[in-house]
């Protein structure tokens, strides 16, 4: 029971860790993509983090390579330009931002 | 926040999706600085850009040049000149790797067991009559016989103020050869006398060139908004000009506030070194510059400017099918 216990402590606390994380980035990408691309009508908090960013919103890699600068300013990640592509939703794009910081440490 | 698939029922969102990943990343070559007219108004030589830069002869570099240019990004080649066909070893370079489109005056054939599906707009200044005016002669006769029913080429029809009234005429002989046609409007750089635009001749034209895309749907590749901002200059209420325009080449670019503009477009001499300023000639005044690609451009990359209401949109929409469909991106 004890060991368990033990063991199961520090992945938890990673665990909820990486939620938050990956929450205050959701919403700081959501900032940085409406103050960049002065979009009306729409808060980080209200930003739909699932929205496809192309076939909803009307990205285009103008607008991404945009980001990407603001971007690797503050979370210090360069986006590679074949990556834009595949960087369709806020979420998806704060997972990448943190799996290339991780990889970084 | 307005979303496109708040704004469109399901066909034109299904039509939005087909082109909203395409990606298009053209660039402009010179291939030769010669040709084998000496059309008045044509900005190639009115302006002296024939002269910029002697022409790289070495085939092997044009392939090597196209490799680096794929590299860069680019995902569409257009060719102009000078006449592409005066050098096909040339042309051919940028087809055997890249989607390729290729302008050309259609006196020269280009053979299709080389290039058996590449895109060719065949230029057309008006009637008979004005050809022979600005052209030296009737290029229709020849450059119809030569692409009659093909499926990759298509007339560049270049209206001029006294098509005024005659361009079904025209559009009539495209159709009955079998071919389609894009209208766009002459920019009289060496100011022909009685060739420059006045206000309500620009005003008819638009109305003219509507009615011929309701005449001739099948025949006419176009759209009603395009007419409008080319004949207006005019966008969302924003004017064209120097610090509105997408086709001005990257590195030269030093525009401050940077516009909504075509990623990594260069238009390059056929030196295959030094770069032009945009897709047409440096001298031209940018405030009533006409040009057909610059203006459909500009509608292009301002996308999410055209996401506030349905027509919009559709507006948007209905100029980028029309340039795919000009560049082959999808069917007719």
């Amino acid at each position: 029971m004890f060991v368990p216990a033990k063991c199961n402590s520090p992945k938890t606390k990673k665990h909820e860790f990486m939620s938050n994380d990956i929450k205050q980035t959701i919403t700081r990408i959501a900032e940085i993509i409406i103050n960049e691309l002065k979009l009306e009508d729409v808060t980080p908090e209200t930003f739909n983090p699932d929205l496809d960013l192309i076939d909803e919103v009307g990205v285009d890699s103008m607008d991404l390579a945009t980001v990407a600068l603001v971007l690797r300013d503050e979370y210090g990640i360069r986006i590679d330009e074949d990556d834009y592509p595949k960087l369709t939703s806020v979420r998806i794009i704060a997972q990448y931002i943190l799996d290339k910081q991780n990889s970084k440490e | 926040m307005k979303t496109v698939s708040s704004l469109l029922d399901e066909p034109w969102y299904e039509r939005y999706k087909n082109i909203s990943k395409l990606n298009i990343r053209s660039s402009i070559y010179d291939v030769t600085n010669r040709c084998n007219l000496r059309c008045k108004g044509c900005f190639f030589f009115s302006s002296g850009e024939h002269e910029v830069a002697a022409e790289e002869n070495d085939v092997g570099k044009w392939h090597a040049f196209v490799t680096k240019e794929m590299d860069r990004g680019v995902n569409l080649a257009i060719l102009i000149g000078g006449e592409p066909t005066l050098c096909l070893d040339r042309v051919e370079a940028f087809y055997k790797k890249l989607p390729t489109f290729c302008a050309t005056n259609g006196l020269i054939k280009v053979p299709r067991d080389r290039f058996p599906d590449m895109m060719v707009g065949i230029s057309l200044w008006g009637d008979a009559e004005d050809e022979t005016i600005l052209r030296g002669k009737d290029t229709f006769k020849i450059s119809s016989a030569n692409y009659a029913g093909d499926p990759h080429a298509y007339y560049l029809y270049t209206i001029t103020p006294k098509q005024l009234g005659k361009t079904e005429k025209i559009i009539g002989k495209i159709r009955d050869v079998g071919l389609k046609v894009h209208m766009q409007l002459l920019s009289n750089d060496e100011k022909v006398d009685g060739f420059s635009w006045q206000p309500e001749e620009l005003i008819a034209v638009r109305a003219e060139m509507d009615s011929m895309l309701d005449a001739y749907p099948e025949t006419v590749i176009s759209s009603k908004y395009y007419h409008e901002v080319i004949t207006t200059g005019k966008m969302l209420g924003r004017s064209f000009g120097w610090m509105e325009c997408p086709s001005v080449t990257e590195p030269l670019d030093k525009r401050n506030p940077r516009p909504k503009r075509l990623i990594s477009f260069i238009r390059w001499s056929s030196e295959l070194q030094t770069m032009h300023r945009c897709c047409t000639s440096e001298t031209r005044d940018c405030s009533t510059c006409k040009d057909g690609a610059a203006h459909m451009s500009w509608v292009m990359v301002n996308k999410r400017a055209h996401i506030k209401t349905t027509k919009d949109l559709q507006n948007w929409i209905e100029v980028y099918e029309m340039f795919a469909k000009l560049y082959q991106f999808i069917p007719w």
